[in-house]
């Protein structure tokens, strides 16, 4: 993979290989996401006040199944983040793995649900590009500022630090290189850790990922991973969608372990991983609040339900746990029916 | 109903008084009640109008009288005669109504009325009446005698209904034997592959045609076949691969497209355009069904709106707009299968008659037959439930089965749902999904299918197909939506 940190501009430039071009794809899609919750928010699916300030204009109409299915990633993925914080009283630490432009550290500000510290990682370009605009918006900056007990911030050119958010440009395929940047910005392995990625392993190779999985399992004792990405890749859809992506020069490197529920469990359950659950976004899209989902399905009106479905059920959110300090993670609320469910088990 | 004559009614001051010379009155006619002398001298001047055959006047005097009393049965007797007279049939039978409103004794009001109804064309409603009529006056011929004319007329034009049904039960194709029609040697036209249709012989036929020569007739039997295509979304070169696949349209090669043309796909213009002309071209072999996406809530959101406006102007899109609203809902072939969009209706006893009396010019309502048509989708288990669309409903095989044998028809073709084969046969066979739209936004990597249909047999014959390349369009407000590629 690439080293992190490029030379200065007036270093003789190197030709473009295919890992720049594949790189440059994947860091496209963190633009996808971006906009298609920029559009989202802009018609009420849920409430985001941060991310015009990533991205100004509300861009192009998205069909009704994007949106919500945005809508169910969203809400699922804050459900399980939201109940580690609470369980941990917010004694812990959040790692955002490829975080692209994601506001939450802003709403969990918001929301007093703050972890101790926030650490947000992705490309050095990704990054600098975020910095950017956390230095020259003040709706971003502010709350930074606020919660750092000095007045001035650590900041260079892909990487910020202050007390309670911390971002750094690295390429997630170095991991010697991440762990080394983590812990010179007071990472502590001793804390409850929880660690998210969206979207991001499918885009490494089967053994960059289980190396990231791995390592985040020796580094901390008690923590909860949490991926997000794509499922059932093996059918017609998964095929289309892969062409696609293709067409973009984007490759999903890792879509081996995307094939189905179980091998997404596997990768957590081989490589040091205690608990494993995993639900397609079909069955979380069921399980979110009703009345909220009722509301959201009023705002749009979907002509072909077949088009959610599919897409729903090509996603996943895989939960994985290890609970050395007996949190209660093994019987882990899930908190996607506001308690009525909780995960089953999965142990090796 | 009337021949435009119109009558105006002024009003007048109430005249002054004027003693009264005793009328006779004819025999059976009773005499009024009390007061409305005044109305009494009109009426007599209406009927001298009448003798002399002035019915105009004569109506005008009768409705004059009726303004003063306005509960006067012969006044209303005699109005409807003298509008006979004057073919005006609708307000005869109003006036011979209100006469019987006013007094159901009065025998006149009931041959008025029959009279009415006969001259309207409505003899089973005059024979009731003329059968009262003989009922109270056994001994009188005249009555008798337009009964028994009457029920003549009634009885010939119920033989003629049933035998009409009779005869379109043995169509044409029943009594063909194609399968041993020869070939003479000297016939050196097209003929059928294998007994098929194929692209070569359709351009071998289009040169014969030209050359104003004449297909054999075994030929042109068997190519009595129609396509019928589901939902095409937009997607032009798909569009184009099924005319490539099953020949371009021609009087011979008839297509029935059903609905959703537009909308979506990121051609949705070059789709109808091309749609619309060949039905110009060819208006009695080419066929287009409204769609629940050939409506304005659609188009603004899917992205047809936003093409044309693209495209062209504002004023072109209410031109879609408008015509679409002119689009049939259903088409019926051969008397035995009826094709729409979406599918059956959310209540029982819908006839095809009740489907030709819709006033489709229109935007869909919320709920009925139009909205059913456009929306609805089978289900697997029996009777009806709430659509998961949130409009029209879903219905099950006993709906299916009850519609098809209320208005004796063999089964249903529909589309409105995507389909990963390109088609699906559902209720044993009595509803059929054909969905023409391979790769359905560029996602599903579904298969697009079309129905072959002869009318020999009416047996459905199913067609697959796969997507083909399109331009990589640039992104514009309308197409964008087409190009995603999930939640990154």
């Amino acid at each position: 993979g690439r080293a992190a940190g490029r030379e200065s501009p007036m270093a003789a430039r190197q030709p473009f290989t295919d890992t720049d071009t594949a790189d440059e794809a994947v860091r496209a899609t963190c633009d996808d996401a971006t906009t298609c919750k920029r559009f989202a928010t802009s018609k009420g699916y849920w409430k985001d006040p941060y991310i015009q300030y990533f991205v100004r204009s509300v861009g192009d109409r998205k069909a009704p199944e994007i949106n919500r299915g945005y809508y169910a990633r969203v809400q699922g993925v804050n459900h399980l983040l939201d109940a580690f914080l609470r369980k941990t009283q917010c004694d812990c630490q959040v790692i955002n793995l490829g975080a692209g432009l994601d506001t939450t550290f802003w709403r969990l500000k918001d929301e007093n649900l703050m972890p101790r510290k926030f650490f947000e990682v992705d490309f050095p370009t990704v990054v600098a590009r975020k910095i950017h605009n956390i230095k020259t918006k003040p709706p971003l900056s502010k709350p930074i500022i606020e919660t750092h007990s000095t007045d001035s911030l650590l900041l260079d050119a892909h990487s910020l630090e202050s007390d309670r958010y911390c971002i750094i440009g690295a390429d997630l395929r170095d991991i010697s290189s991440l762990d080394e940047k983590l812990k010179k910005f007071q990472l502590n392995p001793e804390l409850p850790t929880l660690l998210l990625s969206e979207c991001v392993l499918v885009y490494m190779t089967p053994s960059h990922s289980s190396n990231l999985v791995h390592w985040a399992a020796e580094t901390f004792h008690t923590a909860m991973f949490i991926n997000y990405e794509q499922v059932n890749m093996s059918d017609r859809f998964g095929q289309v969608m892969i062409e696609n992506l293709q067409r973009r020069q984007c490759t999903l490197a890792g879509v081996e372990a995307c094939q189905t529920l179980d091998s997404q469990k596997d990768r957590f359950l081989k490589t040091g991983w205690e608990h494993v659950d995993a639900l397609d976004m079909m069955t979380v899209y069921s399980m979110l609040p009703q009345d909220d989902v009722a509301r959201i399905e009023r705002l749009e009106f979907l002509d072909e339900k077949e088009l959610l479905q599919q897409l729903l059920q090509h996603y996943n959110i895989c939960w994985a746990t290890k609970d050395k300090l007996n949190l209660g993670n093994a019987h882990f609320n899930v908190s996607l029916m506001n308690g009525y469910v909780s995960c089953e088990r999965t142990s090796k | 109903m009337t021949n435009g004559k119109k009558l105006h009614l002024t009003l007048r001051p109430l005249r002054q008084s004027i003693p009264m010379a005793h009328i006779s009155e004819n025999g059976s006619e009773k005499k009024m009640a009390e007061g409305g002398n005044d109305a009494e001298l009109l009426k007599e001047k209406a009927n001298k109008y009448f003798k002399e055959k002035d019915y105009e006047n004569a109506i005008k005097y009768y409705s004059e009288a009726l303004e003063l009393n306005p509960s006067n049965a012969i006044y209303y007797s005699n109005r409807s005669l003298a509008y006979l007279r004057t073919e005006c049939y609708g307000y005869a039978l109003a006036d011979a109504t209100k006469a019987l409103e006013v007094d159901k004794n009065y025998i006149k009001g009931y041959y008025r009325r029959a009279t009415s109804n006969m001259a309207l064309g409505k003899f089973k409603a005059a024979l009731k009446d003329y059968e009262t009529v003989v009922r109270v006056r056994p001994n009188d011929k005249d009555a008798r005698m337009k009964y028994q004319e009457c029920n003549k007329i009634v009885k010939q034009k119920a033989f003629e209904r049933a035998i009409a049904s009779d005869e379109t039960k043995k169509s044409v194709v029943d009594s063909l034997d194609i399968e041993n029609m020869t070939i003479e040697d000297d016939y050196t036209g097209p003929k059928l592959e294998d007994g098929k249709v194929t692209l070569k012989f359709m351009k071998e036929m289009m040169d014969w045609f030209k050359d104003q020569k004449k297909l054999h007739r075994k030929c042109a039997y068997q190519t009595e076949k129609i396509t019928i295509c589901g939902d095409t979304h937009g997607q032009y070169y798909d569009l184009l691969n099924i005319f490539k696949l099953n020949g371009l349209p021609s009087d011979t090669n008839p297509y029935l497209f059903n609905g959703d043309f537009v909308d979506r796909g990121s051609f949705s213009v070059e789709v109808i355009l091309t749609l619309f002309g060949f039905k110009l071209l060819y208006p009695n072999n080419f066929h287009l069904l409204r769609g629940n996406h050939e409506t304005d809530n659609m188009n603004q959101m899917y992205g047809f709106e936003g093409e044309v406006k693209a495209k062209y102007t504002a004023q072109m899109f209410q031109l879609f707009s408008e015509v679409f609203q002119w689009l049939p809902l259903a088409q019926c072939i051969n008397n035995k299968v009826l094709v729409m969009h979406g599918g059956l209706f959310s209540e029982d006893g819908v006839t095809l008659e009740d489907l030709r009396k819709i006033d489709r010019n229109r935007q869909p309502p919320d709920s009925g037959p139009m909205c059913d048509l456009l929306w609805s989708d089978p289900q697997p288990q029996n009777g009806r439930s709430i659509s998961k669309r949130g409009v029209s409903c879903q219905f099950g095989p006993d709906v299916t089965e009850r519609f098809l044998e209320q208005n004796k028809l063999d089964f249903i073709v529909r589309s409105h749902e995507v389909k990963a084969e390109g088609y699906e046969v559902t209720h044993s066979g009595k509803c059929i999904t054909v969905f023409s739209a391979p790769n359905y936004c560029d996602q599903m990597g579904n298969k697009g299918a079309y129905i072959h249909l002869r009318g020999s047999d009416l047996k459905p014959e199913f067609h697959q197909f796969t997507a083909v390349p399109h331009p990589n369009v640039k992104p514009m407000a309308y197409a964008n939506t087409l190009m995603q590629l999930g939640m990154m």
